[in-house]
């Protein structure tokens, strides 16, 4: 799995590679997403496009991080998702957990509109 | 492209160590065999994540990571439909490991774990489970082919 990450004033972009499939792999992922959300910001979008599967383990870790977030405030989002990912999303009904953007200007928008409408 | 008569069906076997990084060969391989089959690309895509997870449970809860031990494929290629043998020689099967709840219930939607099972029942046809603590777990995955407007044995 490949992971990079870009820290802006407003949100972490972490652009992932490969297969998210549980191992140590995906143990770096958990402490990337974590740290993230707990020293930058707890909103996170993350672009799967070259992510060519996922596992249940994956999601796991998804899921775990998008909670972390949550109780910061934030959320973790979604763009460049395959139609592969997207079916197993689809049939875990975690399509309704994750908010998921056709692409990385209608995500960030997402996070920018989140943060206008809060007083 | 004219078939092949498959009449009797064609089996292939594959063998790998325990280590999830080599999931991606198993990966090319269902992909193989899911264009043989003609399966259209949602059942193939449904295929390969099912055959996936249950490698995945293999490696993680029957042989605990232990690469000396190795997971077994076989794949029979039946005209009408495919089935998939996923075999571990670990310890034994963990009945928890079967959720008894769904897991897309609003209630267990967000748990972290327990989605692999639900998984592969809702993209494969049949899903059956062979347990026995002193062999080891045996999954069997099934889907059926369904042609365009084809009998499968046409």
């Amino acid at each position: 799995m490949k992971l990079t990450q870009r820290i802006e004033e407003d949100l972490t972009l972490i652009r992932l590679g490969g297969q998210l499939l549980g191992g140590p792999d995906a143990e770096q992922l958990r402490s990337a997403l974590l740290a993230a959300v707990e020293q930058s910001s707890p909103h996170i979008l993350i672009d799967m496009s070259e992510v060519s599967w996922v596992n249940s383990t994956g999601l796991g870790i998804l899921i775990s991080s998008h909670l972390a977030a949550r109780q910061k405030g934030g959320a973790l989002k979604l763009i460049g998702v395959s139609k592969r990912i997207e079916s197993i999303l689809s049939v875990t009904r975690l399509n309704t957990v994750f908010e998921i953007f056709p692409s990385e200007e209608e995500g960030r928008r997402s996070f920018s509109a989140a943060s206008a409408g809060k007083p | 492209m004219e078939r092949r008569d498959r009449d009797e069906g064609e089996v292939i076997t594959f063998s790998f160590p325990s280590r999830l990084e080599l999931l991606p060969v198993l990966d090319r391989l269902v992909q193989g065999i899911t264009e043989q089959m003609e399966f259209d690309e949602d059942a193939a895509g449904e295929v390969a994540i099912s055959v996936i997870e249950a490698g995945t449970n293999a490696i993680q809860h029957g042989h605990k990571h232990n690469q000396e031990k190795q997971v077994d494929f076989r794949f029979d290629m039946r005209p009408d439909y495919l089935l998939v043998t996923v075999v571990d020689s670990g310890p034994g099967f963990e009945p928890d490991m079967i959720p008894r709840n769904d897991p897309s219930n609003p209630e267990d939607l967000m748990r972290s774990s327990g989605r692999g099972i639900y998984i592969m029942r809702r993209m494969m046809d049949q899903v059956d489970f062979d347990i026995d603590p002193a062999r080891g777990t045996r999954v069997l995955l099934k889907k059926l082919r369904r042609t365009n407007g084809r009998s499968p044995s046409a």
